[in-house]
């Protein structure tokens, strides 16, 4: 079920009222049930493979505070052969298979590639993530085992964060399962909020930018200009941002609507002044789960188990790069099964050597100067970086790069003039939004100058509630269901 | 009970006091869309009327999609009194005309009746800023669908500007004759490319196609329709914010029908490419073709940067002008008196702003007299 529907606001309005009224137990059957069946709205088959995933961490987790160290080391690679497994039988098994083909074939062999038809489940990148935190911590021995599989269950198909996450620890859920949240009103409005924001921004924004990056991608080359190349990189930064965030919103909002807190998934990334900077504000919470159960790991260090503070706690390592290198490239393959996701994240451990390299040069400065030439910089380097995640390949993505290091690449615009206007005003606005609710809102929210916090944000719902009324449809999914 | 305190309060009065504003702005903004409204003619400006001709009930004249495509086509093959089919493609400056009086034909309907009595059948299809690529791929459909024997094009530098299938016309891409001739050329390979793309793009296609949840949302979205007639109208709705939309554009940046445009190259040249497509692919087909380039307004400064205008006409003029190919330039044939004006298209403007696209009936006139004698000349009747 998409969240941009109607289907998905009864849903949530059923789920919400039946669920206040329910006893505690009737409300893990609830919210267990329902999530399978937000599930199966979308295909209803693939329900069984995301239960074998969640029946196979909970039968592993529950044995392996039980076993002897040998076995409960087999009992976890019972559990990562299983979700990787399904994973890579889902998402890679193409990819590798066409991509060692390629090989085979450029030295000689001639084979051809594999014709297979398989459908990537929904959110299937998200839930095994989830299990297996759930069972690498239950055997790292940071929390223990859920014997109960309904709240189990729970935990792994909550329907808010089931298919675009944010990639949540049990540590964070299970307990807010574990008792009968009290009802609270403040909690019903904080969420509503949360989902009028988060469907202002996928109907309204989002979508309507899709065409306009659409047409942009779809445009050879040679006929492109650099300044088409920074446009569409910014307009394609902005539309996935609105997109995802947007998800994350409605899946918090949602959580909220029923008593359940989840961690912040984004926080104005483009406002980062460093790479360390934006994967703090930048899907958090799956750049935390990297961090904690790959990138540390890999390097020798102790994990931090909290799905908040991004990579940066582990960035600053330098001595750690091959591991940096791999995370990055797992990081660009979870994404996705293509080249030019590996090419994202060769980008972004480029850019985050390079960082650490010319850095030093500005310690002398004041930090807000710091922040704002971080800024500055940081902008367009990541905005660039969305590149290969659009075009149709790594080809295509070094040739858009390419392209901006040419100065006879800037006499001319491939596009309508509108798309130029448009990615402007989304700069600008995005800084302005940021300024009132980082800077402003937070001065206005107290008692002395309640009258003008809520004045303001009167105004922008106001504003958002029509739109989201006239442009609601399920006309696009989000971007990061196909992750 | 439960009791607001304070942070409550703050909370709830926002979302309340916006959903009021916001209830009460929308019933305004609705009440003001006029249910005879027709978007097309909002499209192509109050001053000008979107005129379809038919005689005696049978169309020859369609604008819009496919099915009205089919539409023109189902009535030629049912009531065509003529083997001698004429097709003439174009944008909305054959559908309109300025400042309508009751009795006013449009230059299709007065090339047809004067055709019909040198026994040819003329159909004519239109669509507002129609490029290049869409006129190819219609060529493509029509030309296998019945007997053409001649083509009228009309090329337009302002919708050289334009670019991509409309989704109206999506469903031409579904029949696999008119796939394979667009495998042919490099410009109908784009256009394929473009649709794959699009197709293969997660997220940009219909999501819930083939989901549990198609029908559920089909259901929830009729009912919702047939309850409240704002909900079925949101298509209304949604095209006078992006016309205000479009009118503030206008105003903040001072633009007028008059500013000048300049070509897209990347869009420029797919449509000339598509151009070189459409009469490659009649001259194969046997099929004569008129090239013409539109007339426009002559009295004031075109709104064209002269030197992409220029460009763009020796281009058009330098087509291989022999066989089955003539070529036209129709730039002069409208007097300036015949071109009207249309109504502001800017925030807070009261002055009629020029229309460089459109003109009144004598200008249908003038241009169907033309277009008769050019193809007089090459046909000889």
């Amino acid at each position: 079920m998409i969240f941009n529907s109607l289907t998905y606001l009864l849903f949530l309005l059923c789920i919400v009222s039946l669920y206040w009224l329910f006893s505690y137990r009737l409300r893990l059957y609830l919210i267990f049930f329902s999530s399978l069946v937000f599930y199966g709205f979308w295909r209803i088959e693939f329900i069984p493979i995301m239960l074998l995933s969640v029946i196979v961490d909970y039968l592993v987790s529950i044995y392996i505070p039980k076993s002897a160290k040998k076995m409960k080391k087999k009992l976890l690679l019972v559990s990562l052969c299983t979700n990787l497994g399904l994973l890579f039988y889902f998402k890679y098994l193409i990819f590798f298979s066409n991509s060692a083909v390629g090989i085979l074939n450029f030295f000689g062999a001639s084979i051809d590639p594999l014709f297979l038809n398989i459908i990537l489940p929904i959110g299937i990148s998200f839930y095994t993530f989830q299990t297996i935190s759930y069972t690498v911590d239950v055997y790292r021995g940071l929390i223990k085992p859920e014997e109960d599989f309904i709240l189990y269950g729970c935990y792994v198909t909550f329907f808010p964060q089931l298919v675009a996450g944010p990639v949540l620890r049990a540590r964070e859920v299970i307990p807010q399962f574990k008792n009968r949240i009290p009802f609270s009103i403040l909690d019903i409005f904080e969420g509503l909020k949360r989902i009028i924001y988060g469907l202002f921004l996928k109907v309204v924004l989002a979508d309507n930018i899709a065409p306009l990056v659409d047409d942009g991608f779809l445009m050879s080359i040679e006929n492109m200009s650099a300044l088409d190349v920074w446009t569409l990189s910014f307009l394609f930064g902005f539309q996935i941002y609105f997109d995802f965030s947007a998800y994350s919103h409605i899946a918090i909002g949602s959580a909220r609507l029923l008593g359940i807190r989840f961690p912040e998934n984004f926080n104005f990334p483009y406002i980062a002044s460093s790479p360390r900077d934006f994967w703090r504000r930048w899907h958090i919470s799956l750049s935390s789960w990297i961090r904690d159960y790959i990138y540390l790991p890999m390097a020798n260090i102790n994990v931090q188990n909290i799905s908040t503070g991004g990579i940066s706690n582990a960035v600053g390592h330098t001595k750690k790069t091959k591991s940096l290198v791999l995370t990055w490239i797992i990081m660009g393959l979870w994404h996705g099964a293509n080249w030019t996701f590996v090419l994202w994240g060769i980008y972004h451990v480029i850019l985050i050597i390079l960082y650490r390299l010319f850095s030093r040069l500005f310690t002398s400065f004041s930090d807000s100067f710091r922040s704002v030439i971080g800024i500055i910089i940081m902008l367009p380097l990541m905005m660039l970086a969305w590149i290969p995640f659009r075009s149709q390949s790594s080809q295509d993505a070094i040739q858009m790069w390419v392209k901006i290091f040419n100065f006879n690449e800037y006499g001319s615009l491939g596009m309508r003039e509108n798309t130029y206007l448009i990615t402007f005003i989304l700069v600008v606005a995005f800084f302005v939004v940021y300024v009132i609710k980082s800077k402003i809102m937070p001065k206005l929210a107290n008692e002395k100058s309640i009258f003008k916090f809520i004045v303001l944000q009167t105004l922008f719902f106001s504003f958002m509630m029509p739109l989201i009324f006239i442009f609601l449809k399920p006309g696009n999914q989000f971007i990061y269901f196909q992750f | 009970m439960y009791r607001l305190n304070r942070p409550v309060l703050y909370s709830v009065a926002p979302l309340f006091l916006g959903l009021i504003i916001s209830f009460a702005g929308l019933y305004l903004f609705y009440i003001e869309i006029d249910p005879n409204e027709n978007l097309d003619e909002l499209a192509i400006g109050s001053e000008n009327t979107l005129t379809l001709a038919s005689i005696d009930k049978k169309k020859i004249h369609c604008e819009g999609g496919l099915r009205e495509v089919n539409d023109c086509i189902n009535d030629y093959l049912i009531y065509g009194d003529s083997d001698e089919l004429i097709l003439w493609l174009g944008n909305s400056q054959l559908h309109s005309i300025n400042q309508f009086q009751l009795g006013d034909e449009t230059a299709s309907l007065i090339l047809h009746k004067k055709l019909q009595s040198k026994d040819k059948y003329l159909l004519t299809f239109s669509q507002p800023n129609a490029n290049l690529q869409e006129h190819f791929l219609l060529f493509e459909y029509l030309s296998n669908r019945v007997p053409i024997t001649e083509l009228i094009l009309p090329v337009v530098f302002d919708d050289l500007r334009e670019t991509g299938i409309r989704d109206n016309l999506q469903d031409i891409l579904k029949h696999k004759v008119v796939i394979r001739e667009l495998k042919n050329t490099e410009v109908g390979n784009k256009i394929l490319l473009r649709q794959n793309t699009n197709k293969s793009l997660e997220g940009h296609n219909d999501p819930l196609d083939g989901t549990e949840q198609e029908g559920v949302e089909e259901y929830l979205n009729n009912a919702l329709e047939s309850m409240f007639d704002i909900w079925g109208d949101r298509s209304a709705l949604r095209g006078k914010i992006l016309l205000n939309l479009y009118k503030f554009r206008n105003w903040s940046l001072g633009i007028t029908p008059s500013s000048i445009r300049k070509k897209i190259p990347v869009r420029y040249n797919m449509n000339m490419q598509a151009l070189s497509a459409i009469i490659d692919s009649a001259q194969r087909k046997e099929i004569k073709v008129l090239v013409y380039i539109v007339p426009i307004r002559n009295d004031v400064k075109i709104p064209y940067n002269l030197n992409d205008y220029n460009d763009f006409k020796s281009k058009v003029i330098s087509l291989d002008d022999s066989g089955l190919v003539k070529i036209a330039n129709m730039e002069g044939i409208v007097p300036a008196n015949y071109w009207g004006s249309k109504k502001p298209t800017s925030i807070n403007s009261k002055v009629q702003e020029l229309d460089f696209m459109h003109f009144n009936a004598d200008g249908h006139k003038a241009l169907s007299n033309e277009i008769f004698k050019a193809l007089k000349a090459e046909n000889d009747f």
